[in-house]
């Protein structure tokens, strides 16, 4: 794997054009689904996934390849979503963190729960009925819970790893792993009797 | 069974999923919700939520990753240009760093006599001689404020 990262590393480093296209190809996915989990819109993840990338181009040379890449790309992403959200808020109740942006309990959440009239909503999600489930669950928890749980559940990440992403000390990652699927249980239960 | 036990098999059930148990938790859980129907229940629960949350999925539009490419492809080009055109600064800059630091021992006897002989006071033509010397970083300085309003980021 070091290897594979190292090469990597040095490719940003030469922004090579051929590796970033790659890249994007082969990222878009798991980018554009953790930058929508993050926003929760679907246009504001689209904006931010091209500025994910021109901020990769830009800061290539600071990747050294000692960790996973995608680990590296996602705390682009979360940055930009913190600045995108933080430029969109008053300066007077400027927060400091991704969680007071997204705290449920601080005022308006940021994920918007699934409008079946919106064509652009359905179209987040495929057409599959758990996923809309799945999806208005999700839009309930805080948007913190729902970034380790996709981290951790779809990704696949250790937790060391969702730590370096989120920039969150070992014990709050756990606690909002366990939080989150607490809630996310519930939630299906409640709404949907899954 | 008592309390203590169905909330340590509720803790085990979350944890094993987040950070994994050991074998002999994982043996007493099984055991414990063989018998208790509550927590066999919260284990389902727990795997169906995870199983769904696994089976979301999000369509990426392929026009999106098209545009992407394209716009740091421009991006590149344009970081390119920008470094190619400031080559020349920083071979003058260089350059002049080498001649300055080559002829700094002349100099600051010519600044010391320049200064002698006008009768300043030594610290004047000392500054001077230090200005002198920091003349290629501040039009290098200067370059660089004039040309940032230029340099924008590319839009698709």
């Amino acid at each position: 794997m070091e290897l594979e990262t190292q090469s990597l590393a040095r490719g940003l480093r030469r922004r090579d054009p051929e590796l970033l296209d790659h890249l994007i190809g082969q990222y878009q996915f798991r980018l554009f689904r953790y930058l929508l989990y993050l926003s929760g819109r679907r246009e504001v993840a689209e904006e931010l996934f091209q500025e994910t990338w021109i901020r990769v181009l830009e800061r290539g040379y600071q990747y050294d390849g000692k960790t996973k890449f995608e680990a590296w790309l996602f705390a682009i992403a979360r940055h930009l979503v913190i600045d995108m959200l933080r430029r969109r808020k008053s300066p007077a109740d400027s927060p400091a963190s991704l969680d007071d942006l997204l705290d449920p309990g601080k005022g308006k959440r940021v994920f918007e729960p699934p409008n079946p009239e919106s064509a652009a909503l359905i179209d987040l999600l495929a057409a599959e009925e758990e996923s809309e489930h799945v999806r208005s669950a999700l839009a309930c928890l805080p948007a913190a819970y729902r970034e380790v749980l996709m981290l951790r559940f779809q990704e696949d990440m250790q937790l060391e790893e969702i730590a370096a992403v989120t920039g969150a000390p070992l014990s709050t990652v756990k606690s909002r792993l366990y939080r989150g699927l607490a809630d996310l249980r519930q939630q299906l239960e409640k709404d949907h009797g899954l | 069974m008592d309390y203590n036990s169905h909330e340590r098999a509720e803790r085990l059930i979350a944890q094993a999923r987040v950070e994994g148990i050991t074998p002999e938790e994982r043996v007493w859980l099984d055991r414990h919700t063989e018998e208790c129907a509550r927590c066999a229940g919260l284990t389902d629960a727990t795997e169906r939520a995870l199983r769904s949350l696994r089976s979301v999925t999000v369509r990426v539009d392929p026009e999106l990753v098209k545009r992407t490419q394209l716009l740091v492809r421009f991006r590149a080009n344009q970081l390119e240009g920008e470094r190619t055109e400031m080559l020349p600064v920083w071979v003058c800059c260089a350059l002049s760093w080498i001649l300055g630091l080559a002829t700094a021992k002349p100099v600051w006897r010519g600044f010391e006599w320049l200064g002698q002989h006008a009768g300043v006071p030594n610290l004047v033509w000392q500054a001077s001689f230090a200005g002198w010397l920091l003349l290629p970083t501040i039009v290098a300085a200067a370059v660089l404020a004039l040309r940032r309003p230029e340099s924008g980021r590319a839009r698709l």
